[in-house]
């Protein structure tokens, strides 16, 4: 286990250009995440056109920087991992394709990485010591799903949205409300000074199965606005919020009970929002269960994430093939 | 001086290594538009074919467009990142110049259109001069229609060359002294690439891998209507 230890990951599957050099999945040495968020706040989303070629510009500087401030020489890679799906396609060939180039040129494996996974690994990134068989509550713009991590490599989804992912509604109410854009932060403070019980927004689907819809909650955030005009904002934010966290924490509470697990951790960019934190929390203390909330910068996209999963990959699949492409429709 | 030049802006990807005794070893794909899966294994095979280590190249050259902007991209980031590991500079060619170059024995206007998509193509026009050609007027994205229109009044005899010209060939034709050059030209080259840097790179017209930008003409849609809804 002492060979390709220190690992170079790169990240581009959405609009966060990353990379970041880790030592044997444990020690990051550095993670350099440059945002696009600018890039594409006038157009309320992210575009993958304009994503593709902001990541051309800014994977160079951005790969140089991490080696720099992991203080180390580019002979001193073993091995660089990239994500290679799911994601935006545009986006992901340009980090698997500079991925490969410097494996060539440096000599080392090129390990393609799941961003999904990679996302289950950031906590353990912080924790070494979390204990499985653990819960996993995977929420982002792009995915909402509940996660049996039974062992390394070995996962099972036992939910998932059927229609919105988490973020994506978060990103709507906001646009709606006129709030800007990225919707789930400025949200999650606007929602720290309203009411979350002054609006009961339904809770879909909250006893029924571990999969999720949003689609419902965001129209009738839509008609309450539209019914009463005068309603304040920050009342709608937190109220809203508030009922995305206690759908998303009571299934993960009950697959937890149900599946065994020993805790219950959160990943992806909604888990960063302050009261789905703090309800995991309590919802672990009231079980007596293991929680674990990434910082927030492991809980959004990064490349130290990625370099972890491709640690844990390479030693248990060894490198990828040379001729790797993008799998954008890529699951877990 | 040993050049490493990659080119993926078409249907076709490639690379090709050459310098001082011209091009060693080159390949090229033009099946299945998998840029990403076989540009990497081609470096690899070149690379060997050639008998060199990729440690020996010097410059790292790079078709910068116009083209299909995903296939472009897969190039242009492959390249850099070659560049940046290996601590060289980049030399960046039109596409429209590498697909003017290897017929550049004629007296006749030269004229490269490369397929952009969406009933359109990217256009140059160039003439012989020696050593080469010298692009005459700048890049553009037109419409074939439009194209064969302007064409038809300069009245010259023209040569048109690439796979733009090849695809939209039934608007051509019939034009008054107009010819096409055939299908094993339609396609930007990886081995003129690597001479046409070749010859820059004795000059040190180079740039280093955070400087190059890629040559897209056609700004992304968002951004267009975006400009439209403003104006
Ligand atoms: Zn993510």
């Amino acid at each position: 286990m002492t060979d390709f230890n220190q690992i170079l990951g790169i990240e581009t599957s959405c609009d966060e250009t990353a990379a970041a050099v880790v030592v044997a999945a444990q020690t990051v040495r550095s993670s350099v995440v440059s945002s696009q968020i600018e890039l594409h706040a006038r157009y309320g989303g992210v575009v993958p056109e304009i994503a593709s070629r902001a990541h051309v510009e800014l994977l160079t500087p951005v790969v140089a920087q991490a080696i720099v401030e992991a203080g180390i020489e580019n002979a001193d890679v073993d091995a660089v991992a990239a994500t290679y799906g799911p994601g935006l396609v545009g986006s992901l060939l340009v980090g698997v394709s500079a991925a490969k180039a410097l494996a060539l040129v440096w000599d080392v494996p090129f390990v393609g990485v799941n961003h999904l996974e990679a996302h289950l690994y950031a906590s353990f990134l912080e924790e070494p010591t979390l204990e499985l068989p653990l819960m996993v509550l995977l929420v982002s713009g792009g995915h909402t799903m509940l996660v049996n991590m039974k062992g390394h490599g070995d996962y099972e989804i036992i939910g998932s949205t059927l229609d919105d992912a988490a973020g994506e509604a978060y990103d709507k109410v906001a646009r709606y409300l006129g709030l800007g854009y990225p919707g789930g932060p400025i949200l999650d403070e606007l929602s720290l000074q309203g009411d979350p019980t002054a609006i009961a927004f339904p809770r879909a689907m909250k006893n029924d199965g571990y999969d999720f819809s949003f689609s419902g909650l965001k129209t009738s955030v839509v008609n309450h606005v539209r019914k009463n005009p005068d309603v304040e904002a920050a009342d709608v934010a937190a109220s809203f919020q508030e009922a995305v966290a206690d759908v998303l924490v009571t299934k993960a509470r009950r697959a937890a009970r149900e599946y065994g697990s020993k805790g219950i951790c959160i990943g992806g960019g909604v888990a960063a929002n302050s009261r789905l934190r703090e309800a995991v929390l309590d919802a672990c203390v009231a079980d007596d269960l293991q929680a674990f909330l990434p910082s927030r910068s492991m809980c959004t996209d990064n490349a130290a994430m990625v370099a972890a999963a491709g640690w844990h990959r390479l030693h248990s699949d060894g490198p990828s093939r040379i001729d790797l492409g993008a799998n954008p429709s890529l699951s877990l | 001086m040993l050049i490493l030049g990659i080119e993926s802006a078409t249907a076709q990807v490639g690379c090709a290594v050459g310098g001082h005794e011209g091009v060693l070893a080159s390949c090229h794909t033009s099946k299945g538009r998998r840029h990403a899966e076989n540009l990497a294994p081609q470096i690899d095979f070149v690379r060997r074919q050639a008998r060199i280590e990729l440690e020996e190249i010097s410059v790292v050259a790079i078709d910068l467009g116009p083209g299909l902007f995903t296939g472009l991209r897969v190039g242009i980031a492959t390249a850099m990142a070659m560049a940046h590991a290996l601590n060289v500079p980049m030399i960046g060619v039109s596409s429209l110049d590498l697909v003017a170059f290897p017929v550049r024995f004629t007296s006749r206007l030269i004229v490269a259109v490369l397929d952009a998509r969406r009933g359109e193509v990217f256009s140059a026009c160039y003439r012989h001069v020696p050593g080469g050609v010298q692009r005459i007027t700048e890049p553009q994205v037109i419409t074939p229609e439009d194209l064969a229109g302007e064409l038809q009044a300069t009245g010259e005899d023209v040569l048109l060359v690439g796979d733009g010209a090849l695809r939209y060939a039934d608007l051509f034709a019939d034009l008054k002294g107009v010819d096409m050059a055939d299908h094993g030209l339609a396609h930007p080259s990886a081995s003129s690439l690597v001479q046409l840097a070749h010859a820059q790179a004795l000059r040190e017209e180079w740039v280093q891998p955070w400087e190059l930008q890629p040559m897209y003409l056609r700004k992304p849609d968002a951004e267009i209507n975006w400009i439209r809804r403003d104006s």
